[in-house]
C-alpha cells in the first residue's frame, strides 16, 4: 500500500507539483525550441520520456554499484553525461536498425537529448531525493522518477505545441511575434502551475 | 580589429541569451537575485573560457569521430572542478545555485562555442570568444536578476532600493516571473531592432 | 577495427587524464568542504543553546545528538541536526532544547528554498516560532500544531517543523532511555 501511495506521490509532484519544465526551469531549449509543431512536439516528448527513463536506470546503477563502492563520488556528472550521450547514440543505432518506421520519426530528436539538461537534471536528483523519513529513493523509486519526469516534460510541451500552433493564426504585435509571447505564454503556464503548489499529500 | 570583434560579439549582436535563446535553464532558473545571477555567470564564464582553450589546443589531436564525447569530458572536467571550488569557498552561493552547477555540462552555450568555434581556431581567438560570450552571457543574466530582485523584493544585492511602502510583487522572482521578464526583453530588443 | 581501437584509446587518454586532475582537486578542496561543515554546525549549536560552553557528543542507535554542558560540566540542554526534504531542497535545522525539552532556539544550516518564499526562513525573526515550543506542539497549524507558516511558504514551514518534531521524539526517548538505565 505504502508502495503505491509513493508511485502516486512521484507522479504527482513530477508531472504537476514540481514541473521539471515550468517550475525547476530543466529542459527549456526543447520547450521553446520544438515546440512550434503538434506532432515534432509528440515525437519529442516520446524520445525524451524513453531516454530519461533509461538514464534514470543506469545512472543510479552507475551511481550506487561503482561511484560509491570505489569512493570516487566526486565523479559523478561525467559518469552521468558520458552514459547519457553513449546511451542516447545507442538507442539511436539500434532503433535505426530494429524499428526503421520509429526511427523516422524518434530519430531527429535523439541527439538533441544529450544536451536537454532535464536528463542529466533527473539523473542527479534521482540521487539527491529523499522520502521525508530521510530514506533515498531506491532503484525502482528512482526509474520511476525518470519515467514521470519525461511524462511531466512531455505534458506541457504537448500542452505548449497546441497553444503555438493557435498563436499563429492570432493578431500578436509585430515586436512581440516569436520568441517574446512564446516566453509570455509560458509564463501564463507556470502561473496556472503554480496553483498545484499548494496540493498536499 | 577582428580580435576586438571576436569579443564584443557576445554582448549585442550575438547575445547568447537575448537573440540566439541558448542556455535558457541556468537563464531563468537562478536569476531571482542579482547575487546568483553574477555566480551563475561567472561559473559558467570560467568554463567557457577553459575549456575553449583546451579544446583550440587539442583540436588537431582529437579524431573528429570522438569529438562531442571528448569535448564533453573536458567540459565536465571544469564543471566539476567549478563545482568543487566554489563548495569549498562559497557554500552559501553553492547551495543556492546547487542543482545548477553540475547542469552547466548541458548549458549548450558551451558545447556550441566548442563545436563551432574553438575547434577551428587558434587559442588567442578562441580565449576571446569564450570570455566575450560568457561575459555576455553574464550580462544578460545580470539584468534579469536586476528586474527580477527589484521588482520581487524590492531590493538590489540584498539592499532594500525601494521604499517601504513599496509591495513586493512576489511573482516576479517565481517561476512565471522568470519567462514574463525574458519575453518583455526580447519584445524590447525586437521593437529596437525594427527601428 | 585499429581506427577505432586509437579511437578509444584517445578517448580513454583524454579521460584519464580529466580524471586525475579531479582527484587532486578534490583532495584539496573535499577537507575544506568538511571543516566548513563542522566549523557552521559548532558556530550554530553555540548560538541555539547560549548557555553551553562545551558540547559532547552521543549516539543513540541511529540518533546522534550533543549534551550542551556549561562551566561545571553539569547539563543544561541538547542540540541536534534536523533534516527534512522541503519545496527545492532537504533543508537542515540546527535545534537547541532546554532540559524539559522545550525549543530553546532553531537556527537554519542549509537551504535553497524559493526566495521570497520558502527561503524566509533564513530571516532572523523566524526561530521566534519555535522557541519554547513542545513536542505536541511541534506542527503546522494547519495540521493542528502551534506554528504560524510562512505566507505562500507551508511546505518549506512543514519540513521544518516535521522533522523538528521527529527529531525530538527520538532525542526524548534516547535521553529517557540513559537515565533509565
Amino acid at each position: 500500500m505504502e508502495f503505491l501511495s509513493r508511485i502516486f506521490t512521484i507522479a504527482i509532484a513530477s508531472i504537476f507539483v514540481q514541473n521539471y519544465v515550468l517550475s525547476r526551469f530543466l529542459g527549456l531549449c526543447p520547450y521553446i525550441g520544438v515546440s512550434k509543431k503538434l506532432d515534432s512536439a509528440a515525437g519529442m516528448g516520446m524520445a525524451v520520456i524513453f531516454v530519461m527513463t533509461l538514464a534514470s536506470t543506469f545512472t543510479w546503477l552507475i551511481h550506487n554499484y561503482i561511484l560509491v563502492p570505489l569512493g570516487i563520488e566526486y565523479l559523478q556528472t561525467i559518469a552521468f553525461i558520458l552514459t547519457i550521450a553513449s546511451l542516447v547514440q545507442f538507442v539511436e543505432m539500434a532503433i535505426q536498425k530494429m524499428a526503421p518506421a520509429l526511427y523516422k520519426s524518434l530519430g531527429v530528436f535523439l541527439p538533441l537529448i544529450t544536451t536537454n539538461c532535464a536528463v542529466l537534471g533527473v539523473a542527479i536528483l534521482n540521487i539527491q531525493s529523499t522520502w521525508p523519513n530521510g530514506d533515498k529513493f531506491n532503484f525502482i523509486y528512482s526509474v520511476l522518477q525518470g519515467f514521470f519526469a519525461g511524462v511531466g516534460f512531455t505534458f506541457v510541451l504537448v500542452l505548449m505545441a497546441g497553444i503555438r500552433e493557435r498563436l499563429d493564426k492570432a493578431e500578436v504585435p509585430e515586436s512581440m511575434k516569436g520568441m517574446p509571447i512564446s516566453f509570455i505564454v509560458a509564463g501564463c503556464m507556470a502561473l496556472a502551475f503554480l496553483g498545484f503548489a499548494g496540493l498536499k499529500f | 580589429m577582428s580580435a576586438m570583434k571576436e569579443f564584443t560579439k557576445g554582448f549585442i549582436k550575438e547575445n547568447p541569451v537575448f537573440i540566439m535563446a541558448l542556455g535558457l535553464c541556468p537563464t531563468l532558473a537562478v536569476t531571482s537575485s542579482v547575487e546568483n545571477a553574477l555566480g551563475m555567470g561567472f561559473a559558467a564564464t570560467f568554463v567557457l573560457v577553459a575549456s575553449n582553450i583546451f579544446i583550440s589546443l587539442l583540436k588537431n589531436f582529437i579524431p573528429s569521430q570522438v569529438r562531442i564525447p571528448a569535448y564533453i569530458v573536458v567540459i565536465a572536467s571544469f564543471v566539476t572542478i567549478v563545482d568543487m571550488v566554489m563548495h569549498a569557498f562559497l557554500p552559501p552561493l553553492h547551495a543556492k545555485l546547487g542543482l545548477f552547477i553540475p547542469l552547466i555540462v548541458v548549458n549548450c552555450i558551451i558545447l556550441g562555442r566548442a563545436e563551432a568555434f574553438a575547434s577551428k581556431n587558434n587559442v588567442y581567438k578562441s580565449i576571446l570568444d569564450g570570455l566575450g560570450m560568457g561575459l555576455g552571457f553574464t550580462f544578460s543574466l545580470t539584468i534579469l536578476g536586476v528586474i527580477r530582485e527589484i521588482l520581487g523584493a524590492g531590493q538590489l544585492l540584498g539592499f532594500n532600493v525601494l521604499p517601504s511602502s513599496y509591495q513586493p510583487m512576489l511573482v516576479a522572482i517565481l517561476a512565471p516571473g522568470a519567462f514574463f521578464t525574458l519575453g518583455f526583453i526580447m519584445a524590447v530588443i525586437n521593437l529596437v531592432k525594427k527601428k | 577495427m585499429k581506427f577505432y581501437l586509437k579511437l578509444g584509446a584517445i578517448l580513454l587518454l583524454i579521460a584519464s587524464i580529466a580524471s586525475g586532475i579531479l582527484a587532486v582537486v578534490n583532495n584539496l578542496t573535499d577537507p575544506i568542504i568538511k571543516n566548513n561543515q563542522l566549523e557552521t554546525e559548532k558556530l550554530a549549536r553555540k548560538e541555539v543553546l547560549s548557555l553551553a560552553i562545551t558540547f559532547e557528543e552521543k549516539i543513540d542507535k541511529d540518533f546522534k545528538y550533543y549534551c550542551g554542558k556549561d562551566d561545571n560540566g553539569k547539563i543544561v540542554g541538547y542540540t541536534f541536526v534536523a533534516f527534512g526534504p522541503g519545496y527545492s531542497s532537504t533543508i537542515k535545522t540546527m535545534v537547541g532544547v532546554n532540559l524539559d525539552f522545550s525549543i530553546e532556539n532553531i537556527k537554519i544550516i542549509y537551504q535553497a528554498e524559493t526566495p521570497g518564499l520558502g527561503a524566509n526562513c533564513s530571516n532572523p525573526d523566524f526561530p521566534d516560532r519555535f522557541k519554547t515550543l513542545t513536542v505536541k506542539d511541534m506542527k503546522v497549524d494547519k495540521d493542528g500544531g502551534k506554528i504560524a507558516s510562512i505566507t505562500g511558504a507551508t511546505i518549506s514551514t512543514r519540513a521544518i517543523s516535521d522533522s523538528i518534531n521527529k527529531g525530538l521524539t527520538s532525542l526524548i526517548k534516547a535521553v529517557t532511555n540513559k537515565e533509565g538505565k
